[in-house]
């Protein structure tokens, strides 16, 4: 994996041993800071020595939402650049690392969404998470499938509809987040987070992430047997194997 | 891409007329053993076609080996001379501009072989060049499409015409054990014809199949005895035996010859646009999807072809891409990975690009 800027400056990768730090360089979310996300996600995905995936802003703001000097009021709307947006937030929902949203400040629309398809939210005291789309006419993208499953249907109709900003400790007591960490201290929090997650075996992870997934749209019966062919690819790994060789030293 | 890849330019297929569900096999044949009922009620597959004899006096399919195997002949004579039909009709081909004839079954033993009787019955030349494929179970598909697409290579201008043909109710045994019960209700009969040709334009108005890049397989000798036939003492028939950890075999390795076939093309699982799968039984593709990291609407018409005509053998690949075909989504350039899995045990998998 590459690190530096990307797509003309919209991100910054960054390594820090098996962590990869993305920073969004831009307030907002336009086809080029999609098209260099999911650039990023590539060279991510190919690289495994990479274990865990920081997705950060800029101090004060994570990201604003979407960008509407991309739209021409004049011309037909088009709906190819949602589709790509929702196919590079599945890409990182799915991703077979450990997903973190490092979010400080402004985290709307768009921001927001983002942040739903990491595996944890930490968010410092001075945070606003904030789901504006409705209000401005349009719809928040795929939150609509997501949000209900972390805070339940009624919390996501108050914040879809209402469009009213949850701070850092109403968005945690509803699940919205996982953890508040200090305006100064975001890095805190975050390495925090991290370490909470101990190896993140590669394998382990990408099928327990799946399996969740699938499990709000799959009958038992059907998610029974992806279950056992899951896990018996996952008792087939060294990890396991390396589990078991320890629980046997003991 | 080069003009000399060989494309699958059309896709014929055939059943016996007789569509049962799997309560109509049940009942038909006084099944009541409840751990084999359920097998058949499983929702994964949930209609075949089938050539199913009148039950004896004691409600039963009583057909000796003998039976089994005029049966074989007559199903393949039969269903393979519609899917050879319907696959030449959309080119405007008729059988004796078929350069090359490739048979492909398991359900039973001929000599001479399909080749031979289609030959004989459809109007190919005497000059056709033949192959049959015989023995190699459900992934052999592919295993004769690499000489078929061959042939095709290294004779630009002349059709090449692959033919598999499995009458899988040849194949039954008929007792009250799960073993039995498991294969009766899983095999359906079909017959599907694939024509491969390069430089041969391909049928008007229609999309154009895809073409044949790279073959890989993976044979997996530590489990060459997990699908097989045996002799049936106590019946005096074969019977096919399916090993329960077959899928989980299949799992620890699908990735392997994947992983081979993209990365000699420099490419990555996110750039394979369709996935053809054998529909091998449903744990099956599971195990698939969750190894080689593929959804389940990867596995849209694999699955389908399941539920509506059960596994179908080494033709059950080419059920699938006449689906992929009608549904009109693959566009020029998309690439597709074929993967078909049998006795062996193996596993084999193709590269495609449209």
């Amino acid at each position: 994996m590459s690190q530096g800027a990307m797509g003309e400056g919209a991100l910054r990768l960054r390594r820090e041993g098996d962590v990869a730090w993305v920073e969004l360089r831009r307030p907002t979310i336009n086809m080029r800071v999609v098209r260099a996300l999911s650039d990023a996600l590539d060279a991510l995905e190919d690289d495994d020595s990479v274990r865990f995936v920081v997705i950060e802003g800029q101090p004060g703001c994570f990201c604003a939402g979407i960008d509407f000097a991309d739209f021409r009021p004049d011309a037909p709307m088009d709906i190819h650049g949602f589709h790509k947006w929702e196919q590079l937030c599945a890409r990182l929902e799915r991703l077979s690392k450990a997903t973190v949203a490092a979010i400080d400040g402004v985290c709307t629309g768009g921001g927001a969404q983002l942040a739903l398809v990491c595996d944890v939210r930490v968010a410092t005291r001075r945070s606003a998470l904030q789901f504006d789309e409705i209000h401005k006419g349009f719809l928040p993208g795929m939150a609509t499938f997501r949000l209900a499953k972390f805070i339940g249907l009624g919390r996501a109709k108050r914040l879809l509809l209402q469009g009213a900003p949850a701070g850092a400790e109403a968005a945690l007591a509803m699940g919205l987040i996982d953890a508040i960490a200090e305006d100064d201290a975001l890095d805190v929090g975050v390495r925090e987070q991290l370490r909470a997650f101990g190896p993140a075996h590669p394998v382990a992870t990408e099928l327990g992430k799946r399996l969740l997934l699938e499990s709000y749209a799959e009958p038992f019966e059907q998610a029974i047997g992806g279950f056992l062919a899951a896990q018996h690819r996952a008792i087939s790994q060294s990890a396991f194997l390396e589990t078991l060789a320890a629980a046997r030293q003991k | 891409m080069s003009a000399a890849h060989p494309r699958l330019l059309s896709v014929g297929t055939a059943n016996p007329p007789d569509r049962y569900t799997q309560a109509e096999v049940i009942d038909r044949f006084r099944v009541v053993n409840p751990g084999v009922r359920r097998v058949f009620l499983s929702p994964h597959v949930q209609t075949r076609h089938l050539y199913l004899p009148e039950p004896d006096a004691e409600g039963r399919p009583n057909e000796p080996q003998g039976a089994l195997l005029r049966k074989h002949r007559k199903g393949a004579l039969e269903l393979g001379a519609l899917a050879v039909e319907r696959a030449l009709a959309p080119l405007g081909l008729r059988p004796a501009e078929v350069g090359y004839l490739c048979c492909v079954s398991s359900t039973g033993f001929m000599l001479p072989g399909i080749s031979a009787m289609l030959c004989k019955h459809l109007g190919f030349l005497p000059s056709t060049h033949r192959l049959d494929v015989v023995g190699m179970g459900c992934n052999a598909g592919l295993n004769g499409l690499n000489p078929v697409a061959q042939w095709a290579a290294t004779h630009p201008g002349r059709p090449a015409l692959m033919v598999c043909a499995e009458i899988n109710s040849a194949l039954y045994v008929y007792d009250d054990s799960m073993a039995s019960g498991v294969v009766n209700s899983l095999f359906g009969d079909g017959c599907a014809a694939v024509v491969v040709a390069a430089g041969v334009e391909g049928p008007a108005g229609r999309p154009a199949g895809p073409a044949v890049l790279d073959f890989e397989s993976h044979l997996m000798p530590e489990a060459w005895d997990a699908m097989r036939y045996e002799w049936e003492e106590s019946h005096g028939k074969f019977s096919f035996y399916l090993d329960r950890d077959v899928p989980y075999v299949l799992g620890v390795n699908a990735h392997l010859p994947v992983g081979r076939l993209l990365g000699r093309h420099g490419l990555k699982r996110r750039d394979v646009q369709h996935w053809l799968i054998h529909s091998g039984g449903r744990k099956v593709i599971d195990a698939i999807k969750y190894t080689v990291g593929i959804t389940e609407h990867d596995v849209r018409h694999t699955v389908g072809v399941l539920r509506d005509m059960g596994n179908l053998g080494s033709g059950s690949f080419l059920f699938s891409l006449e689906r992929l075909l009608r549904e009109g989504v693959a566009a020029p350039g998309d690439r597709c990975v074929m993967m078909t899995m049998g006795p062996g045990s193996t596993i084999e998998t193709a590269l495609l690009q449209f």
